[in-house]
């Protein structure tokens, strides 16, 4: 008798590794990104980021935040229902991606930046040669492309996209949509070498502002577009962890951040203006993931636009 | 009979050890997960700090030019087109490097 019982467990543990390998993952249907750009823009833009994904443990929660403070809408992701696209004005803008999280966990909720490669294999070697680290992937989904996550030197995480339908057009963004990125880090000239080993980018060191905290701040620019920035984390922030946060064009940054903290979020960095003339600040969603909104004025109403300006003397054109 | 109960249990917590490394991520030091490409959280979580009246994270607005090349701005034209590089692009100070 004893020994059958023993027989059977043999059995049954015999089988665990097959019943875990044909349960979670073949039951979870393949998740359906939709494409990036409809219809497919044909256009290329290394370096650009062209999307953010939100991971949050409470989906309808987010949806609820960003879509009263931004306007967006919300539709489901084919084969996943803990997962949705928003929409800006119909156009998709981000995803939002639900994921439990560990009683205990010490993880925060973020955006994830996804930039623009035209070979995620290529991105993966110039990564891990500059001491980056893959974290995920690469993966194909099939509308979508093929993307990669990985951390920079720093342990800031992004992700690559090679995207299947193209890039977005460079266009000003619209209120609502993603209009500039920043990575906050620690050592700056490293992580810059780094991006510009990755992306290739052209690299603007700005001057140093007055009073400013000895920060460090550089413009990454690829086809003769400003894509981010890479500033030194402040001085008395030096427990945060190097990360890139993304803001949202906005009309008025103030009434958003009055507005966020209403709908359960909180201020990270009371408005303020900025080196472009307009207002910024740093929110956090009621879950804590931070994100940033921007105000921009078009050419019309900004005093100091140049409408079209070129060959002004002195200046340089093109890639070095 | 004895080797037999050492054999049950050893195989026992080897199954219930993979069993509880699923779903633990892709690594688990940032918390990147094993379905969706870009499923993580980040590492908590520090204050944001002070922004100091210097600590200027926008892009550089197009027009002002310093010395040698200076650092572009965004693109400044909307969907409905006009204008390739206008008031975006060149101009914003800061050197090239």
């Amino acid at each position: 008798m004893t020994r059958n019982i023993y027989l059977a467990l043999c059995i049954v543990v015999a089988a665990l590794p097959t019943a875990r390998a044909a349960g979670p993952r073949t039951a979870a249907a393949p998740i359906e990104l939709p494409p990036l750009v409809q219809p497919a823009s044909g256009e290329t833009h290394p370096g650009k980021v062209i999307w953010a994904d939100l991971v949050t443990p409470d989906l309808k929660q987010a949806e609820q935040f960003y879509g009263a403070l931004f306007g967006w809408t919300f539709e489901p992701v084919g084969g996943d229902t803990n997962s949705a696209i928003a929409l800006n004005a119909g156009q998709p803008v981000a995803g939002i991606v639900q994921r439990a999280m560990k009683a205990g966990q010490q993880r925060q909720p973020a955006w994830l930046t996804f930039i623009a490669v035209r070979d995620v294999a290529a991105a993966q070697r110039s990564a891990l040669a500059n001491g980056g680290k893959l974290l995920a992937g690469p993966k194909d989904y099939a509308q979508r492309g093929r993307q990669a996550v990985f951390a920079d030197p720093d342990g800031a995480v992004f992700a690559v996209l090679a995207s299947s339908s193209g890039d977005p057009p460079d266009v000003l963004a619209e209120p609502g949509e993603w209009i500039w990125s920043s990575l906050l880090v620690k050592n700056t000239d490293h992580e810059t070498g780094f991006y510009r080993a990755l992306f290739g980018y052209d690299v603007f060191e700005l001057p140093p502002e007055e009073s400013s905290d000895n920060s460090h701040h550089v413009i990454l620019a690829s086809d003769d577009y400003a894509r981010a920035g890479i500033h030194s984390l402040p001085a008395d922030s030096v427990h945060r962890h190097p990360h890139w946060l993304n803001f949202i064009r906005v009309d008025d940054a103030a009434a958003v951040a009055v507005k966020a903290i209403a709908l359960g979020g909180k201020v990270l960095v009371e408005p303020r203006e900025d080196r472009h003339g307009g207002q910024l600040a740093v929110i956090a969603d009621p879950s804590g993931a931070p994100v940033g909104v921007m105000e921009w004025a078009g050419p019309e109403e900004a005093p100091d636009a140049v409408t079209d300006q070129p060959d002004l003397p002195g200046a340089q054109k093109g890639a070095p | 009979m004895r080797t037999i109960k050492v054999s049950v249990v050893a195989l026992l917590l080897a199954g219930l050890g993979a069993c509880a490394v699923e779903g633990v991520g892709y690594d688990g030091d940032v918390g990147v997960g094993v379905g969706y490409v870009g499923d993580y959280y980040e590492p908590c979580c520090g204050g944001y700090g002070g922004w100091g009246r210097g600590y200027r994270v926008g892009p550089p607005r197009g027009g002002d030019r310093g010395p040698g090349r200076s650092a572009p701005s965004i693109p400044s034209h909307g969907r409905s087109g006009g204008g390739g590089h206008a008031g975006g692009g060149r101009g914003g100070g800061g050197g090239h490097r």
